[in-house]
């Protein structure tokens, strides 16, 4: 007898899982689960047995029935997703509709990068005004009036003593005001000065940095300089530190890399150098610690600045800096 | 500063190739910025054989000559006399470009083609012969170039000096540098000794009356000159480093300040009144005629050279015209001065005149070089000019040099650079360059600068000298031990740097406008006279008008932005920018510096969507980017509200409104008013906000607290009011807020309608309203209840019906 049962689930079974619609699933139901149906016959017979059999055949028989009712429903859910509108389709090729993303500026995509280098290394960010008084943009940084040196810079007046600042030095002696040594600060901004052609445009983009402390030598500058560079290009550009002359530096540094463009064999890029000025730097000159109270004999430092614009022209093979402020969509899109 | 090779050779002998020379000057701090062959004008010419000469039919003085330019036999006229068949000859092809501009081109000379020229040796600047053609001995291969044929070369390099190395403002200066790095000694120009006579005295004085101004001045006097051109050698030197020549006299001049760096000036004695010199400050409004033709207005500050009665000169500057070195001139006194660099520079600066004089005087001199140059230039007037030298020279107020040892610790410079340095290595170095080094002790080191290097005054300027010469990359690459305290990161740049991230996620591209505008920006805006945006800062100096005066709204840049895009042809524009505007408390003061954010919105909703039609953008769309912005700054309780027409004067009135966040006014966003888009030329509509960086820092909130989530389910009423069409819909929100029904968890508006069946001047408002207890499910008779009466008290409030 139980064979008999066994027999017929295994049956059962095997009408469910290869019934094709929900009406030839619903014949199998009604020929095992009706009320005329195999199973229920089954269950009916059972009070026919003899008494000590009935509980084992009853709970077999339960058990069946539990097991073809899951049986049922499985195939049910299956078919359930086989209706006609399941073979509906669309046209992925269209694009999705508008959320597109917009971009940083380039500049600020590369300010970004350079301030993230140097606050990996610690160096904190500080910003200062862009109209500056006099002192703080020339005679702080020992730039006395009348100084020819004030002719390497451009400068925008707004009266005798008010200019737009034309670096971002002055941040420098900002912040050494306020702090007491060490200070690792970084400053990036915007600065004026009165020149326009391919290169130069009369408002960029500078970063300037100061590590200052005790025992801070020119060997460490090369040292954060060297692995700025490597950061900021790659690994392996050669660069070189040359002696300059800044008056709030000294020693001063200009630092060239050897020319991304032609790999230093010489280029227009370059001008033939096969060099690229991309920082300048220097230590700390005396006479600006003592314009901010800062021990001389104990405290050293050092201090760079670079131009955003020329190494995002560098970084992305721009040509002309003023296509930066002309914002033509067509060329910020690009970045 | 331009130096040629050759001209450094009498100097120093250059041992190294051009290419290892730059490099070596560029490494010490003297920035070879280009390096050129001065014989570079000769490409075009080649060695040319005349192979036949025969008469111009239509000239008596011309030749027709037929030359061997190695390619080819080309017929050249020529009128030299000195032609002979079968000589080699200097023939200039055409494309040639001489240096007073002319070129060579195939031509007709009265009606015989020639397509080239022979030249003599003063066309090619080889020489003073102008005779006839130059005649090229030995075996030169026709068609060689010329400058091949006859090895000439000579390297010219353009150094880019810094501004504090007025010593290598001279090509004695530069050959020392160069002595220095092949550690050999330099070679003087035989030193003049002045006669002991001073018979000079008998002739001419000086008189100095402002000796702050002028430390030091110097004369000689040389008599019964010849002026005429100046012999070959002379005006090759000059030319090869781009100065003109114009005659001995003032081409010795010239030669002597480049070769020592201290600028010498020639008068014609005869046209000095009284034969004498008087150095003084000029008289206010006192004019002068200088040598450049051009009137010169004076002021008391200024240095003037006189005569017995008027002045001759700007001191350092440049001569006048009333004493000019002519053809005529027999006599010439010779000034060789120290002016005090800072006088200079003022009167140059205010002049806006700077001549290589003025360049070299405000740099400052060697206050030792004054009459050794004086003397060199006195020695070759008589040799080149014929002149006889008058006994003796004047020396007025000469300057005592004071030497003040500079005293230099060796640890301390070992500290400063990184490196462990010793004596000898700093003191060779030091040495190099002509520094007086003793030893002080066992760490110092006395140190004695030449007279020359007058930008050293410290043991910290040593330092730097001692670093260049051993050579930067010799100093290893060290990183330093630092401190690992940090600061809190600067708030005003996290604002930004979110305020960046959040647009651009809004799909806005950011721009960057030029911090200067056009000051008539103001009046394209239409701001009138009373508005804080009028307070504006000028640049004194500006590039042009479009950059005259600093921004106040960063509107104009976005709009001028939008203007260069259409006209492009990219019509479709979302853009935005942070920066920093400028209101002014007047030119002599530090202006307020306010940071902004402002957005832009033009063309359509959706750029080319296959999914929508093509509907401009409106005022909501800006509305909902501004909203968007504020929400992800976490500030949630923004208002936007109507803006009067007097405070919204470059937007349209009625399309505006005021952002305020807890009462403060932060800005605006609008439609730009038609009016402002034609006077920016612009031809499609535009939308506009522009937020206060600096108040959107004040109300910030960037505590975040959780709180619960709510347990029980919600239940949501519709109401639909009809209400006047003047009515904000907003406000209807608000008033349904203000009840203080606690059960009221949120409302949401989610039709607003005008049109039938809506009466005209009325518009139906549709709101949501979710209902919620923090304690229980909610039971419909309990919520139908608060729902009536909310419903009645709306509808009493604004004077509103429910729909029909």
């Amino acid at each position: 007898m139980e064979n008999t049962i066994d027999q017929i689930c295994t049956e059962a079974l095997r009408e469910i899982e290869t019934a094709e619609s929900k009406d030839s699933l619903n014949a199998v139901s009604v020929k095992y689960l009706g009320r005329k149906g195999i199973i229920t016959q089954f269950l009916r017979n059972i009070s026919k047995l003899p008494p000590e059999e009935r509980p084992k055949a009853g709970e077999k028989a339960n058990e069946i029935k539990k097991i073809l009712e899951k049986a049922f429903a499985g195939t049910a859910n299956r078919l359930s997703f086989q209706s006609p509108e399941m073979h509906d389709f669309i046209d992925v090729s269209l694009p999705g509709k508008s959320a597109l993303h917009g971009s940083l500026h380039p500049i600020t995509q590369i300010t970004r990068q350079i301030c993230d280098i140097f606050i990996r290394m610690g160096f904190d960010i500080a910003e200062g005004p862009e109209i500056e008084s006099d002192y703080y943009n020339f005679e702080a940084l020992n730039i006395p009036k009348y100084h020819p040196a004030r002719d390497m810079q451009d400068t925008f007046y707004v009266s005798d003593n008010i200019v737009l600042r034309t670096h971002t030095s002055p941040i420098q002696v900002r912040v050494m005001e306020k702090r007491k040594p060490p200070v690792k600060v970084i400053a990036p901004g915007k600065v004026y000065r009165s020149d326009s052609d391919i290169t130069h445009t009369p408002m960029f983009h500078q970063v300037e940095g100061l590590m200052v402390g005790e025992n801070i030598s020119f060997g460490n500058l090369k040292g954060i300089l060297t692995n700025f560079v490597h950061l900021m290009f790659d690994e392996k550009t050669s660069l070189r530190f040359r002696p300059s002359f800044f008056p709030f530096t000294e020693p001063s540094a200009e630092v060239d890399i050897l020319c991304v463009m032609c790999r230093g064999n010489g280029c227009r890029i370059c001008s033939q150098t096969g060099w690229l000025e991309v920082l300048g730097s220097g230590m700390v000159h005396p006479a600006v610690f003592e314009n901010v109270g800062y021990d001389t004999t104990k405290i050293t430092g050092f201090a760079f600045g670079m131009g955003v614009e020329r190494i995002t022209m560098l970084k992305y093979g721009i040509d002309d800096i003023r296509k930066f402020f002309e914002n033509d969509l067509r060329f910020l899109r690009q970045f | 500063m331009k130096v040629s090779l050759s001209w450094l050779n009498d100097y120093v002998n250059i041992e190294m190739d051009v290419l290892d020379l730059a490099s070596a000057l560029t490494m010490t701090g003297l920035e070879v910025e280009s390096i050129t062959n001065s014989f570079d004008y000769l490409e075009n010419i080649v060695v040319g054989r005349i192979v036949e000469i025969s008469p111009h039919p239509n000239a008596e003085k011309l030749k027709i000559c037929r030359v061997d330019t190695g390619n080819s036999i080309v017929q050249v006229v020529c009128g030299a006399p000195n032609i002979v068949e079968n000589i080699l000859a200097p023939l200039a092809l055409p494309g040639t470009i001489f240096s007073d501009g002319s070129v060579i081109q195939r031509c007709d000379i009265r009606g015989q083609t020639s397509e080239g020229m022979l030249c003599s040796e003063k066309e090619l600047e080889l020489g003073d012969d102008k005779s006839g053609v130059m005649f090229l001995s030995g075996t030169p291969k026709t068609g060689t170039k010329i400058s091949e044929a006859l090895s000439l070369s000579d390297f010219v390099l353009e150094i880019g000096l810094t501004p504090n190395r007025s010593d290598c403002l001279s090509l004695i200066g530069i050959a020392r540098e160069i002595a220095a790095i092949q550690r050999v000694k330099i070679k003087y120009p035989v030193k003049q000794q002045p006669d002991k006579n001073k018979d000079i005295l008998k002739y001419t004085s000086v008189r100095i009356e402002a000796p702050e101004h002028c430390p030091r001045y110097a004369a000689a006097l040389v008599t019964d000159i010849t002026v005429s051109e100046s012999p070959f050698w002379l005006r090759k030197r000059l030319i090869s480093i781009g100065q003109r020549p114009i005659n001995n006299i003032v081409d010795i001049t010239n030669f002597v300040m480049m070769e020592f760096g201290q600028p010498l000036h020639a008068f014609d004695f005869n046209r000095l009144a009284e034969n004498r010199i008087v150095v003084r400050t000029a008289e206010k409004g006192e004019t002068f005629v200088t040598l450049d033709h051009k009137e010169r207005i004076l002021d008391p500050e200024m240095l003037m050279i006189c005569d017995g009665k008027k002045p001759v000169a700007i001191a350092g500057v440049m001569g006048g015209l009333n004493s000019e070195i002519g053809i005529s001139t027999k006599s010439v006194l010779i000034e060789s001065a120290y002016f005090n660099p800072l006088s200079i520079r003022k009167t140059s600066k205010k002049l806006g005149l700077s001549t290589e004089a003025s360049y070299r005087f405000e740099r400052g001199l060697d206050p030792l070089g004054t009459v050794k140059a004086l003397a060199r230039a006195a020695l070759l007037m008589t040799e080149i000019g014929n002149g006889k030298l008058t006994g003796g020279v004047i020396d007025e107020n000469p300057l005592i040099h004071d030497v003040v040892p500079i005293e230099l610790s060796v640890s301390e410079t070992g500290r400063l650079l990184g490196i462990e340095m010793n004596r000898e290595n700093i003191k060779s170095c030091l040495e190099s360059i002509e520094f007086g080094v003793e030893n002080a002790d066992s760490d110092t080191l006395k140190v004695t600068p030449p007279s020359f290097r007058v930008d050293i005054t410290r043991s910290v300027d040593l330092m730097e000298e001692a670093a260049r010469l051993y050579g930067y990359n010799n100093i290893p690459t060290t990183m330093p031990f630092m401190h690992a305290e940090t600061n809190q990161p600067l708030k005003t740049l996290v604002l930004r740097d979110k305020i960046k991230n959040i647009m651009t996620g809004l799909s806005f591209m950011e721009v960057i406008n030029y911090s200067f505008i056009n000051e008539s920006s103001c009046d394209q805006l239409r701001l009138l006279s009373n508005d804080t945006k009028i307070k504006l800062l000028h640049v004194l100096n500006p590039l042009n008008e479009e950059q005259g005066v600093m921004r106040t709204s960063l509107i104009p840049g976005l709009l001028e932005t939008m203007r260069r895009n259409l006209s492009q042809q990219v019509r479709n524009l979302k853009l935005f920018e942070t920066g920093n505007i400028f209101l002014s408390r007047g030119q002599e003061t530090l202006p307020e510096e306010v940071e902004m954010v402002a957005g832009l919105w033009t063309g359509d909703r959706y750029n080319s969507a296959w999914y929508a039609k093509e509907t401009g953008c409106d005022f909501y769309d800006i509305k909902g980017i501004v909203e968007g912005l504020i929400s992800g700054l976490n500030i949630n309780n923004s208002c936007f509200t109507k803006m009067s027409s007097e405070l919204c004067r470059y937007t349209k009135q009625g399309h505006t409104a005021q952002v305020t966040i807890e009462g403060r006014p932060i800005g605006l966003v609008g439609e730009v008013h038609p009016e402002v888009l034609r006077n920016f030329n612009l031809k499609q509509k535009a939308f506009i906000f522009e937020l206060n960086c600096n108040t959107l820092l004040d109300v910030a909130n960037n505590a975040k607290t959780s709180k619960p989530l709510p347990k029980f389910p919600f239940t949501t009423r519709d109401i639909t009011v009809i209400v006047s069409k003047d009515i904000e819909a907003m406000s209807i929100l608000g008033k349904l807020n203000s009840f203080g029904e606690k059960l009221i968890e949120n409302t949401q508006l989610f039709d607003v309608f005008e049109g039938d069946p809506v009466p005209p001047g009325k518009k139906s408002v549709s709101v949501r309203i979710i209902y919620r207890s923090p304690e229980k499910t909610l039971e419909d008779n309990e919520i139908n209840g608060i729902h009536i009466n909310i419903t009645n008290r709306l509808l009493g409030e604004f004077n509103a019906s429910l729909p029909a």
